[in-house]
């Protein structure tokens, strides 16, 4: 199962307002690009959110009550950016900008 | 209803925190915030979720990952944000629902594990526990930021 959106700036907006931060890496494209990024960085934990969302439609309501997602952001997802996150039958997280990865991880059921 | 806003201190509101000043073990103060519907709707539509995928037998329930906007308020009201945090990782596990349809009183508790650096990048390492007012566990997450230096 995958999920795909095109990021955009105005979503990196929305996910800062109810995130509550002031960062302006995420908001400024001069100050970004002065850090060495290819221009503003949404939230990783935006990507994140859409890799748990692959998770909850595979596990279902198991999800819910017992599910465990690890990611770890090692590339920018920036505005323009055609954004891919699929989950594997052995639950590891792919997500990819442009055919590059961003996000690697795992998403899977508690064993208990 | 809490706004992540009006619980988490913003980068440049107050002196930040450089790497040298987190402490290893350091418990971070108790938070507590309350998740409502609103926040939840406002929520799923910043992250672009699709609604059929939230329901259990037909109740609506929140996105687990609706705690991450209340995240860092917990170490930023201890260790107020530098501008320029990138997150690097997290790992978070989901025990209990938080209900879409009802208020949500989450108590939040935590500490820093641990400091890192790697290749000249530094790291701040801490963990998390949320539960709801009655104790019912809702969810643990660990989470490593980088800390520009």
């Amino acid at each position: 199962m995958e999920k795909r959106i095109t990021m955009r700036q105005d979503m990196i907006d929305q996910y800062g307002r109810i995130n509550g931060d002031n960062d302006i890496v995420h908001y400024d494209a001069a100050y970004a690009k002065a850090r060495g990024f290819r221009g503003t960085l949404a939230h990783g934990l935006h990507v994140t959110a859409y890799a748990a969302e692959v998770a909850a439609r595979t596990y279902g309501a198991s999800w819910f009550t017992g599910g465990r997602i690890a990611t770890k952001w090692i590339a920018p997802v920036c505005p323009g950016d055609d954004v891919r996150v699929s989950l594997g039958a052995d639950g590891a997280i792919d997500a990819r900008v442009q055919g590059g990865p961003v996000m690697v991880g795992r998403a899977e059921l508690l064993k208990r | 209803m809490t706004r992540p806003s009006e619980v988490k201190p913003r980068e440049g509101s107050a002196p930040g925190t450089p790497y040298a000043t987190y402490v290893v073990g350091t418990e971070l103060p108790e938070l507590r915030f309350t998740v409502t519907p609103a926040i939840v709707e406002e929520y799923m539509a910043a992250v672009q979720a699709d609604p059929s995928v939230y329901r259990i037998d037909g109740r609506k329930v929140a996105p687990p990952n609706v705690l991450c906007v209340f995240m860092t308020a917990l170490i930023y009201r201890k260790y107020p944000p530098i501008q320029g945090i990138v997150m690097y990782e997290i790992d978070m596990e989901s025990h209990n629902p938080i209900w879409a349809d009802e208020e949500t009183d989450v108590v939040a508790t935590g500490r820093v594990t641990g400091k890192s650096e790697k290749r000249g990048r530094y790291f701040i390492h801490w963990e998390a526990e949320y539960r709801r007012g009655d104790g019912t566990l809702l969810a643990r997450l660990r989470n490593t930021f980088n800390v520009p230096e």
